[in-house]
């Protein structure tokens, strides 16, 4: 099971039937910040999308195991990172969504996550596209990243401040276990 | 034949969504590697792709407007 292997940490491994639980933040920065520190700490947690009722005005969501939420919650108090709200996932309608999604176009591979799309040549590794968003840095991004090489340029989170930079960021990093 | 006129290769990427535009044109200039081609787009965000993709890869990128479309034409 995906979900269970993504959530082991350490010798810890999830059960049939252990549960996950979400972190909602007031802004995307904030849900940044929270799983950097999150992962700083050797919790395996991802970002994804929230259902619909719980958006917030910010697109993105922490999903946790639930049977770290002390640790977690810890953590995040002595870090000063406070969720607006710790929700467990309790029934279908509370999954979140996943943020990436493959488009496979023969040579040609598009990885979209929330509303950023990178577009490979998969023969050469080069970003050939870069679209979406409507944030104020994505021309920037795409002007920087168009024409590199996927292996040899920087992460957009590295060059972008916005949650566009940083939907573009987990489709780079999804883009990159694709090649790999 | 002498004096005849070679009328451009053109991708008719009108009505396309994103990102098939720039892969349409992305291929034609693989195919080509130098020449004159054009791209027909019905939308400013292709245009946009489209001509960012084309300067990236070393093509001059000519924009007309054409009614409600826009003819790129791009040299190498």
């Amino acid at each position: 099971m995906k979900i269970k292997k993504l959530f082991s940490r350490g010798s810890e491994k999830y059960k049939e039937g252990d549960f996950r639980g979400l972190l909602v933040y007031p802004s995307t920065s904030d849900v940044i910040l929270a799983e950097k520190t999150l992962k700083g700490e050797g919790y395996k947690v991802r970002v994804v999308g929230p259902p619909p009722h719980l958006r917030t005005g910010c697109d993105l969501v922490i999903e946790f195991p639930l049977i770290e939420q002390l640790g977690i919650e810890r953590i995040l108090k002595e870090k000063g990172r406070i969720p607006l709200k710790v929700i467990p996932i309790s029934d279908e309608i509370l999954e979140p969504i996943d943020l990436c999604q493959k488009k496979d176009f023969g040579d040609y591979l598009m990885i979209r996550a929330a509303n950023m799309k990178l577009v490979i040549d998969k023969r050469t590794e080069q970003i050939v596209n870069i679209s979406g968003g409507g944030c104020p840095d994505v021309p920037y991004l795409a002007e920087m990243l168009i024409g590199k090489n996927l292996r040899e340029t920087h992460s957009p989170k590295d060059l972008g401040q916005t949650i566009c930079a940083y939907a573009l960021h987990i489709a780079y990093e999804e883009m990159l276990k694709e090649v790999d | 034949m002498k004096g005849e006129i070679k009328m451009a290769e053109k991708v008719d990427a009108r009505g396309l969504s994103c990102p098939q535009p720039v892969i349409n044109a992305h291929k034609k200039m693989r195919e080509m590697e130098s020449g004159t081609f054009e791209v027909l787009v019905d939308t400013t965000t292709s245009r946009d792709n489209v001509t960012r993709m084309a300067t990236r890869e070393g093509w001059n990128v000519e924009v007309r407007d054409e009614g409600e479309d826009i003819l790129l034409v791009l040299r190498k």
